[in-house]
């Protein structure tokens, strides 16, 4: 489990600029936001496309899913259950590296 | 490995915390360089300053607006005409002139508001066509405290068929041009942006933030929208016009290429407007498609973008494989303002082979190293505000093939016999999107494979002539 994780954070790291933008706040919706849309998607369910947010999401998530697919053949053959763990590992990887373990003085300031 | 304090900083110590060289195991919660902080008295700084990072870099691209520059000759001088952001009506108002109010001590002593004005009047005379300026500070000025707002009401009193726009930002307001940047993004969206409703001609809009036109990006990307069908409302601020950027609030995305410069103006109309913010690299074969990809999801037109990118492969690609070929192994080292850095480390890889080897910014924020630490590799330097003396022992331990940077240093690494090819003005542009990448690579494969760099190594004095002793000695 603990290197399937490291996979996945290792393609975000390199890939996807969305886990450093300015603030906490907007690191935080990324995170949520993106991994959500991901995990219906690996899971084969139907992304929500309600809002703006919601399709943002989904473009990052669209284009993560179908790298994480080509990389990463095992994941095809993941259960929806395991899915979710992964994702949630990742999760709790993104959050401590790009929010809690920042070393970023600038990630707190109320205003952009 | 922990920072690194280089030979040459031992008399500034300080310097040790900007710049780090990565080991294996490490990431950014372990070391991150400082970064947007005052530079070290003792080290000769590359930067500019926060009034150039405003006109130079952002306001000065628009290509129907009247730039005035309240304060001494040379303000206006150093950032006219050397970044070259060209317009497509072939007109490069924006590259042709300079303005200013050419301060002297007799005005900073009886104050320069009435040669504002004048000017700003002048101005407008002389060119009747235009109808749009911005109006910038610079050191002295702001020191004189010259009420610039003012003034500009007496002059749209008279002249109700002008707009003009404040930039309250000089030279000294921050520690580099970032705060330039950081001061006309907030400052537009606080006075300008919402004051003008844009034609809509598409169903699918958006703006594009954060690419200046440099040779031609913003035109070459401006095929791909219009294939696609998509509508760019504001390019903030290519080629742009001044009430383009008026109409930003209309859009339905804000797609960013350069999230240093303009990330604010992104942030806040996500904040004000709520306009989804998404980033993508312009630079690179991969991170084009990657990024056509994630805009064309957005707008639930997947298969257009694929068409495209598959016509663009099919034009682009073997061109690009054909350097990939020569270039492969070549050793780079990227030394320009910020974004650059983590735009191009990987798709310099991934696409030419090539292997980016040490990079220095001088304005990023530790936003940006944070993005350039996770996509770079190990073994490579990561220096925030670097100076000569370091470039000089950083080009001895890494020993680059090509250094991507701007003429003042590029002038400076070619006495080494280094070849440098211009990291913020191109050599030969675009180098944006897939025809753009194929531009720089054919550049670097033009630099680093030049006979001439070993001719001009040979001294066909022999050793019997005396050398030319510096004056110094």
């Amino acid at each position: 489990m603990s290197s399937k994780i490291d996979a996945l954070f290792n393609y975000v790291q390199e890939r996807c600029l969305w886990q450093f933008f300015s603030r906490t706040w907007d690191r935080q919706e990324n995170i949520d936001g993106i991994l959500a849309t991901a995990t219906d998607l690996l899971a084969g369910q139907a992304p929500k496309l309600d809002t703006p947010m919601d399709r943002l999401f989904y473009a990052d998530a669209k284009i993560m899913v179908s790298d994480l697919r080509a990389r990463l053949p095992w994941l095809n053959e993941t259960p929806p259950a395991e899915i979710r763990e992964l994702i949630e590992g990742l999760k709790a990887r993104l959050e401590e590296i790009a929010i809690a373990g920042s070393k970023n003085r600038e990630l707190s300031h109320h205003l952009y | 490995m922990p920072m690194v304090l280089l030979n040459c900083d031992t008399d500034i110590p300080e310097r040790e915390k900007h710049v780090y060289l990565k080991a294996a195991g490490e990431d950014t919660r372990d070391f991150l360089p400082l970064a947007n902080a005052s530079t070290i008295p003792g080290t000769l700084s590359e930067r500019g300053c926060a009034f150039c990072g405003a006109k130079l870099v952002i306001g000065g691209v628009l290509k129907d607006t009247i730039q005035m520059i309240h304060g001494p000759i040379g303000c206006a001088y150093d950032t006219w005409h050397t970044k070259r952001y060209p317009s497509d009506d072939g007109k490069h108002f924006q590259m042709k002139y300079v303005w200013s109010t050419d301060m002297k001590e007799s005005h900073i002593v009886f104050g320069g508001e009435k040669r504002l004005e004048k000017a700003m009047n002048e101005a407008f005379d002389e060119m009747p066509e235009i109808k749009r300026m911005i109006v910038y500070t610079t050191c002295p000025t702001a020191l004189i405290g010259d009420d610039i707002p003012a003034t500009v009401k007496r002059v749209t009193d008279k002249r109700p068929d002008v707009d003009i726009f404040v930039v309250e930002c000089p030279g000294f307001a921050g520690v580099s041009q970032s705060k330039g940047h950081h001061v006309l993004n907030i400052g537009w969206i606080d006075h300008k942006v919402g004051t003008l409703e844009p034609e809509i001609k598409s169903k699918y809009t958006m703006n594009f933030i954060g690419d200046y036109n440099i040779q031609g990006d913003t035109q070459l990307l401006q095929q791909y929208w219009d294939r696609l069908g998509i509508q760019v409302i504001s390019h903030f601020t290519g080629n742009a016009n001044y009430d383009d950027l008026r109409g930003m609030h209309r859009a339905q995305l804000n797609v960013v290429n350069c999230a240093r410069s303009a990330g604010y103006i992104a942030n806040e109309l996500k904040k004000r407007y709520g306009i989804p913010r998404l980033d993508i690299d312009s630079w690179g074969f991969n991170y084009m498609a990657e990024g056509i990809r994630k805009v064309c999801a957005f707008f639930g037109i997947e298969e257009k973008g694929e068409e495209l990118i598959a016509e663009e492969y099919t034009k682009w690609k073997p061109k690009l494989d054909w350097y990939k070929e020569r270039l492969q192994g070549a050793k780079m080292a990227i030394w320009t303002g910020g974004p650059r850095l983590w735009h191009w480390t990987k798709s310099v890889e991934d696409d030419l082979g090539v292997r980016v080897v040490a990079m220095s910014s001088k304005f990023g924020h530790e936003e940006d190293f944070e993005k350039v630490i996770a996509r770079g590799q190990e073994g490579t330097y990561y220096i925030d505000d670097g100076n000569e003396l370091e470039f000089f022992e950083i080009i001895d331990l890494i020993k680059p093939d090509v250094i991507f940077t701007g003429p003042r240093v590029g002038e400076l690494v070619k006495k080494l016999h280094i070849p440098y090819v211009n990291g913020h003005g191109y050599h030969n542009g675009p180098y944006m999107g897939f025809e753009g990448f194929v531009n720089l690579a054919r550049d670097m494969y033009n630099a680093v494979h030049n006979p001439l760099l070993s001719l001009a190594a040979e001294d066909i004095r022999g050793t019997t002539q005396v050398a030319f002793k510096e004056a110094a000695e």
